[in-house]
């Protein structure tokens, strides 16, 4: 069994950090309708390496953070964003974290729901985006993702245990 | 595992689950409805800034490196143009002060209200909002500038937008092309009234309430109309580039590209009105004191409620 530890310690609060940076980076437009949803990926890749670590209180913070820089009304992400981390624990025990496979099912799942729930609240508050341009982020996070789990598992140490059976 | 702490886990996560669900949903209740979560908008993005700041020092890098080792000689021209440039327009300030003070000789006799009065603060667009489906901008200058919330910003002389959120060091413009603005205007060339709102495409607006018998053609300059009071008046805003009438429809559907292009600015003006006149004027200066938005009845009138 491998025991996984943080690198050091607030390294999730750094990786957050490193997400909202990534989400703030000046594209052009075009690129911007790939932009994936690097936070709301962030938050699944710890819930799958330190289901314990990550808190639901954090991610509220983090997705209010996102409202404010996205300028969508205040609660619309950080409802996302503890949506992915309940969802992610929840699912957990039915997958194997470690095989790809069964990540992209479960990214694809999560941050289904949570686009969806995102343009629900959109279209209640009057600013449908009414396009299927809407979607590509969830196209784009998937294609990033083992990219970005190989940067996100920078934040963290693996240590193999032999001793425990 | 531990069957019986696990399930324990597993409600307490469900349980903080559904608070938190609760208070997003209160939050969002009343900061699509109310004003009063304002500051703490305000309080979270003077938190992210620095990050903002950081984001943009490459760019900032860019332009300084660029300018800092432009062609000597073209510098020069560029310095001689600028300055005959200045001097064309000492002549027109003059001829302009001379009008100004006849006008306000003018005005007197006539006893006419005093006319707008304004002030110009230069800010840089800092970034582009992160939200692809809407228009907005965050530009470098803030409450501490005076700037406040509902101003309106040009850019070049025609219109930009005008100012949503207010942070310290930093504000967040919302574009005339943001699909929740809307600003009224006038054909340049009939007076015919139209509303412009916006399309959340780059430079393109919708001319709304036109009707299908209206005297309108591609070409057509729409400028503000300066009703609703926030706006100044003849400002160009928009040009029409597409008109479409479906028979059976009351109003005909009409495109617009805006005059000011969004994908290009990177430098906007914002305006102080003051107007001396006592009575019907508002204060901005009352507003920026409070630091806060207090809806009026211009905001009402130019920005389309969601």
């Amino acid at each position: 069994m491998n025991s996984v530890s943080l690198r050091f310690s607030g390294a999730i609060i750094v990786s957050i950090l490193l997400a909202l940076f990534l989400i703030l980076l000046p594209w052009s437009d075009n690129l911007l309708r790939w932009r994936p949803e690097w936070v709301a990926l962030t938050l699944i890749y710890w819930c799958l390496v330190l289901p314990d670590k990550i808190s639901l209180l954090l991610a509220w913070f983090a997705g209010l953070f996102v409202d404010v820089i996205y300028g969508t009304i205040l609660g619309q992400h950080a409802l996302g964003m503890i949506l992915v981390v309940f969802m992610s624990i929840r699912l957990l025990p039915r997958l194997s974290p470690g095989s790809l496979w069964h990540q992209y099912l479960l990214i694809s799942l999560v941050l289904g729901t949570y686009f969806l729930i995102n343009l629900w609240i959109m279209s209640a508050t009057g600013s449908n985006p009414a396009t299927w341009a809407y979607w590509l982020p969830l196209l784009s996070s998937l294609i990033i993702w083992p990219v970005y789990r190989w940067v996100l598992h920078l934040f963290h140490i693996e240590r193999s245990r032999f001793g425990e059976f | 595992m531990n069957d019986i702490i696990d399930g324990d886990s597993h409600s307490s996560l469900l349980l903080k689950f559904m608070i938190l669900v609760a208070i997003s949903a209160t939050i969002m209740v009343f900061d699509y409805r109310d004003t009063i979560l304002q500051p703490v908008r305000t309080s979270l993005r003077t938190a992210i800034y620095p990050l903002q700041y950081v984001v943009d020092v490459p760019v900032r890098m860019v332009s300084y490196l660029s300018d800092y080792f432009a062609d000597h000689k073209k510098m020069a021209a560029e310095n001689k143009q600028l300055r005959s440039m200045v001097n064309v327009y000492a002549a027109r300030n003059q001829k302009y002060h001379s009008i100004a003070s006849e006008n306000i000789r003018l005005r007197h006799q006539l006893n006419a209200i005093p006319a707008v009065k304004e002030r110009f603060l230069l800010a840089e667009v800092l970034a582009v909002s992160g939200n692809i489906f809407r228009r907005k901008v965050t530009i470098n200058r803030g409450a501490n500038e005076d700037i406040y919330s509902g101003q309106v910003v040009i850019s070049g002389k025609n219109i930009y937008g005008q100012i949503d959120s207010i942070a310290p060091d930093s504000a967040e413009i919302m574009q005339i092309t943001d699909p929740a603005h809307a600003i009224h205007v006038l054909n340049d060339r009939t007076k015919m009234g139209a509303l412009a709102v916006g399309t959340g495409k780059t430079n393109l607006v919708e001319l709304k309430n036109i009707e299908a018998n209206v005297d309108i053609k591609e070409g057509d300059i729409y400028v503000s109309s300066g009703l609703g009071q926030l706006y100044p008046a003849n400002f160009p805003v928009a040009v029409v580039s597409s008109i479409a009438y479906n028979s059976g429809d009351s109003f005909m559907k009409v495109m617009a590209r805006t005059l000011t292009d969004f994908s290009h600015t990177r430098e906007v003006l914002a305006i102080w009105q003051t107007k001396k006149a006592a009575g019907v004027i508002e204060k901005p200066e009352s507003q920026l004191k409070k630091n806060k938005k207090t809806p009026t009845v211009n905001d009402q009138a130019d920005k389309k409620k969601h």
